[in-house]
């Protein structure tokens, strides 16, 4: 097996699930194919500044990106609604047992219909969330190897990935109200 | 005195559970969390969150794709020499 193959074989099941989670599981497949065409024409310009993970994901994170602005999607249906409220004191204003829905997701909801409500809301997070949460929370990549990935500041990372973790949580929490 | 209300406390949640704050904040938000049991839910939610979702969104390479991708890649080296 020669190297480029060897490479390929090391990295190609994280490509396709980090596609899968920046797209879908229909554009994936491109995505896929169109990083690897890329890594081996630019093997020669890795320079090793950076990991040669951080080098691929880059280029994964912003073909997944480039596919999703080609594509004429509807606007997501805004997730903000299922952040959390606070009253005029700034005390939460739900209950410790609505909160607790959210934690027990997995266990109270049908597994199909978790991962296919999961990839929706993931799909439904602005591009800047959904990519530092994927990359981050997802992938379980460091906040710095986000950085890198994104090109942006390592508290940049960190605010995105609150933020769409604030949308996500609330998300749950009303799968889980839905379900009752 | 502890000025920490459940509003300003979520700003902090990730830092918070990344050990990330300033041991005075970190301290001041401690003692909220303890007395307060819609933060200590809220903390709690917050973190199964990402647990959650990486379950939920994972994804095996599919053989059939796997074949594919790497005769397409093979093709393009040929092409190239």
């Amino acid at each position: 097996m020669g190297a480029f193959e060897e490479l390929v074989t090391r990295y190609e099941g994280r490509v396709y699930r980090l596609a899968c989670r920046l797209t879908s599981d229909t554009d994936a497949p491109d995505i896929l194919q169109d990083t690897f065409v890329q890594v081996y024409r630019n093997l020669s310009l890795f320079r090793g500044e950076c990991s040669f993970g951080t080098w691929l994901y880059r280029i994964a994170t912003n073909t997944a990106l480039m596919l999703r602005r080609s594509r004429a999607r509807r606007p997501a249906e805004s997730l903000d609604t299922f952040l959390p409220r606070f009253d005029t004191h700034g005390v939460h204003a739900d209950t410790p047992e609505a909160f607790q829905c959210a934690a027990r997701a997995d266990e109270v909801l049908d597994q199909q219909l978790l991962a296919d409500k999961a990839r929706d809301a993931v799909d439904r997070l602005p591009d800047l969330y959904r990519e530092a949460f994927v990359l981050r929370d997802l992938e379980d990549m460091s906040t710095s190897e986000v950085a890198e990935v994104l090109g942006v500041a390592p508290a940049t990372v960190r605010q995105r990935v609150h933020r769409a973790r604030l949308l996500l949580r609330g998300y749950l929490g009303h799968l889980v109200e839905v379900k009752r | 005195m502890n000025d920490m209300v459940c509003e300003s406390g979520i700003h902090l949640l990730m830092d918070y559970l990344d050990d990330a704050l300033p041991a005075d904040v970190r301290a001041s938000l401690d003692a909220h969390v303890a007395g307060c049991a819609r933060c200590a839910a809220f903390v709690q939610s917050y973190r199964a969150t990402p647990r959650i979702f990486r379950a939920a969104t994972m994804s095996a390479l599919p053989e059939d794709l796997r074949e594919s991708l790497h005769t397409f890649l093979r093709a393009q080296r040929e092409r190239g020499r």
